[in-house]
């Protein structure tokens, strides 16, 4: 097994505001050749978090590598190995789109945009300021995919656009994804991507990473967090109800009816997983468990951590 | 395209839901043997897979000997290959049992069970290689 540098790594890295608390202390790695979701509501921290990797903003406490190197020690010529795509994308709104490729080629000697453009169905000689939104983020990942970075960070690349957009969007950077493992299976294009949807990369991210309120709940491969979440009905013998059963922290959303228990399992082990919930549970008559679809993980995570904020208030 | 299709379901690796639904078009001759196999590329594009895990069901394909190289082709459906004692007895045995007694917790009649094998035995058989269509 190798233990190749992760592609981005921090280390207690967090930023503050005046008085706001924009992203607590936080450690995440991301390995080399992952697909990395990093998932939250608005205002969750997620662009917070892809500043400080890219220096763009400076961290207050802790830090962060970026492809090996401190982020705070980023500059221009860095950025020829890293490509960033966001939701906000300032372009050159008065050149057409294949000016601003001509414009960007001399300064990566790696330039490479071949088919791109008409893969991206993006008209060359139309200026970018009359672009649709969907088409200036057509146009944004053109100009990163053209120079074949070994590093993506994508915030909220599909936010406001239609499923039409979208679906090119991911089939480029899938086709990217396939380039790269024709060149060498075990390397590593890594993609970072932050949502407040993940519905469209589950089939392909790897890994995931929660943000919530400026804290990360988890983060971990996708396999992993998939297995251990499970949505869980007990039916109970009512004349056997306790009704003081205090359950563990690892059940989360727990609620009861006289003869049926509901729950989130968030630490399911699915070989014994009747006798890790009949153990606390005796007096179950039938225990069901249903697998749980990331779009539903994330509402239970965050539902459970308001929950937990309100009883802590 | 595909010849195959799918809508992902949670809960179960997508590499075993992909190698599930190719398995399914193999045997009921949505493809045939000597068909070209859809690439990693094809595959990873139209199911919005990751490369990784298109290359993974391939070479699953492949070992379970579904799929096999051809030089200068590329991947192609094998004929079906022979099954072994081993995989016969366990399915016949173990795998069988499991749904008698499935069958049984949830009350099904021995009549319903062998109707819906042969019902999906039926529609998954292949019709006859160079028959009329």
């Amino acid at each position: 097994m190798t233990t190749a540098m992760p592609a981005i790594e921090t280390h207690g890295l967090s930023k503050t505001f005046g008085h706001t608390e924009a992203l607590a202390p936080l450690d995440l790695s991301v390995p080399r050749g992952a697909v990395f979701a990093l998932v939250g509501h608005n205002g969750a921290g997620k662009t917070t978090l892809i500043k400080l990797m890219l220096n763009i903003l400076r961290p207050t406490h802790g830090g962060a590598t970026i492809l090996g190197r401190p982020t705070t020690t980023l500059t221009g010529k860095s950025f020829t190995h890293i490509g960033y795509v966001s939701e906000n994308q300032e372009l050159p709104d008065w050149m057409t789109v294949q000016a601003m490729m001509d414009y960007l080629r001399p300064f990566y000697p790696t330039w490479d945009e071949a088919h791109l453009l008409s893969d991206l169905d993006l008209p060359p000689d139309r200026k970018l300021k009359q672009l649709s939104r969907g088409m200036r983020m057509k146009a944004a990942l053109a100009s990163v995919l053209a120079f074949r970075p070994p590093l993506i960070i994508m915030d909220e690349p599909f936010s406001g656009l239609d499923p039409l957009v979208r679906d090119e969007l991911i089939k480029a950077l899938l086709d990217r994804m396939s380039d790269e493992y024709e060149d060498d299976p075990n390397g590593g294009l890594t993609i970072l991507i932050s949502s407040h949807d993940l519905a469209e990369v589950e089939s392909f991210a790897t890994h995931v990473a929660f943000l919530h309120q400026g804290k990360l709940l988890f983060a971990e491969s996708l396999a992993t967090l998939t297995a251990r979440f499970r949505e869980v009905i007990v039916t109970l013998d009512p004349a056997m109800t306790t009704s003081a059963f205090t359950p563990p922290i690892t059940w989360l959303l727990p609620e009861s009816t006289a003869s049926v228990y509901r729950f989130i399992h968030t630490n399911a082990e699915l070989d014994n997983f009747e006798q890790q919930v009949r153990a606390l549970l005796p007096h179950a008559t039938e225990i069901r468990s249903e697998p749980m679809t990331l779009r539903t993980i994330f509402l239970a995570l965050a539902k459970s951590s308001q929950a937990q904020d309100r009883s802590r208030a | 395209m595909l010849p195959f299709r799918l809508t992902f379901r949670p809960g179960v690796p997508i590499s075993d839901q992909v190698v599930y639904a190719a398995t399914r078009a193999i045997v009921a001759g949505q493809l045939q043997p000597g068909e070209p196999f859809p690439s990693v590329r094809t595959l990873s594009r139209d199911l919005k897979i990751n490369p990784n895990t298109a290359h993974k069901v391939i070479t699953q394909l492949l070992n379970d000997g579904l799929l096999e190289s051809r030089p200068g082709i590329g991947t192609v459906v094998a004929q079906l290959p022979r099954s072994t004692a081993t995989q016969r007895t366990d399915l016949l045995g173990p795998q069988i049992e499991e749904l008698v007694v499935e069958a049984k917790r949830l009350s099904i009649d021995l009549d319903d069970i062998t109707a819906a094998i042969t019902r999906h035995w039926k529609r998954l058989t292949t019709p006859p290689a160079g028959g009329s269509k």
